[in-house]
């Protein structure tokens, strides 16, 4: 069975510096991911984890960087800590388009059906029209608005 | 082969009635779809247009309305006015949830490679990206219409 490719491609009026710096750093990341952050050097072959600051076990989603060219392209892997080896994997394409950017994001090498690509295919909408909102207003949305507690 | 289904998901900070307005009044349209607007008495069975305004006036899609359930649901026949046959289908889904609304765009029925499949799937993301920029900040974005 074809594994499920997803593919969200977005236009933000903003620059590709400030759409790498909202992605990579904590600081701007938190006000548009539901209080997440993504933590990493960024540099190819690095660490890079997925934090909710404000839960007990912190660690939400673990992985690699596998291409890192600021601000164009942010390629990363992505896997639950408990089950490290069952990895996707998440492409940022960031290409400036006269007056604004035109952000294109690739989740793919995921399990047909699997809880981890529900789950991402719930969130993946959310978060980047929050990414949008902050970006353009300066505020992002909530983006577990309507979600059953876990 | 099976038919390509476009679906596009997007959360905007307003309500449904101002994201209904947005799509059916003209005077809103404009302000972000490119040249474009939608002409409509929106009721189900009546035909509907996506209007080039600048000169000289042309039309660019036409359809039918085939469900309108205002402000929640809204479907369209979709085709060019030369080839009325190879006709496709949008539907806008508009669920409010909390302070903001998901809208959901599917585009259904689309020929598999056809120029208007391409043109569609690289027009939605701009037109939904520049809608939301309009219902959010009041401008919508730079979309060069390629017609």
């Amino acid at each position: 069975m074809q594994k499920p490719k997803l593919v969200y491609s977005t236009f933000i009026r903003t620059t590709p510096k400030e759409l790498w710096a909202a992605i990579t750093k904590p600081e701007f990341t938190r006000q548009y991911w539901g209080g997440a952050t993504n933590i990493s050097d960024w540099k190819k072959g690095s660490k890079w984890e997925h934090h909710f600051e404000e839960e007990a076990d912190p660690v939400f989603i673990v992985g690699k960087v596998l291409e890192s060219i600021p601000p164009k392209r942010l390629v990363i892997s992505w896997a639950t800590p408990e089950n490290p080896k069952d990895k996707s994997r998440v492409t940022f394409e960031i290409e400036q388009v006269e007056d604004m950017v035109n952000l294109v994001v690739t989740h793919d090498q995921l399990k047909s059906g699997s809880p981890m690509t529900k789950k991402v295919s719930w969130g993946w909408p959310r978060v980047l029209s929050s990414m949008k909102s902050y970006l353009e207003t300066g505020k992002g949305l909530n983006i577990f608005a309507g979600r059953k507690k876990r | 082969m099976q038919k390509p289904k476009l679906v596009y998901s997007t959360f905007i900070r307003t309500t449904p009635k101002q994201l209904w307005a947005a799509i059916t009044k003209p005077e809103f349209t404009r302000q972000y779809w490119g040249a474009g607007v939608n002409v409509s008495d929106w009721k189900k069975g009546s035909k509907w247009e996506h209007v080039f305004e600048d000169e000289p006036r042309t039309v660019g899609i036409t359809g039918k309305v085939v469900e309108s359930v205002p402000p929640k649901r809204l479907v369209l026949t979709w085709a060019a006015p030369d080839k009325l046959a190879d006709r496709s289908r949008v539907t806008f889904e508009i669920e409010p949830l909390e302070d903001m609304v998901n809208l959901i765009v599917t585009h259904d029925q689309l020929k598999a490679g056809s120029a208007m499949t391409k043109g569609v799937s690289s027009g939605w993301p701009r037109v939904l990206s520049s809608l939301k920029s309009f219902l959010e900040t009041g401008k919508g974005l730079t979309l060069t219409c390629g017609h």
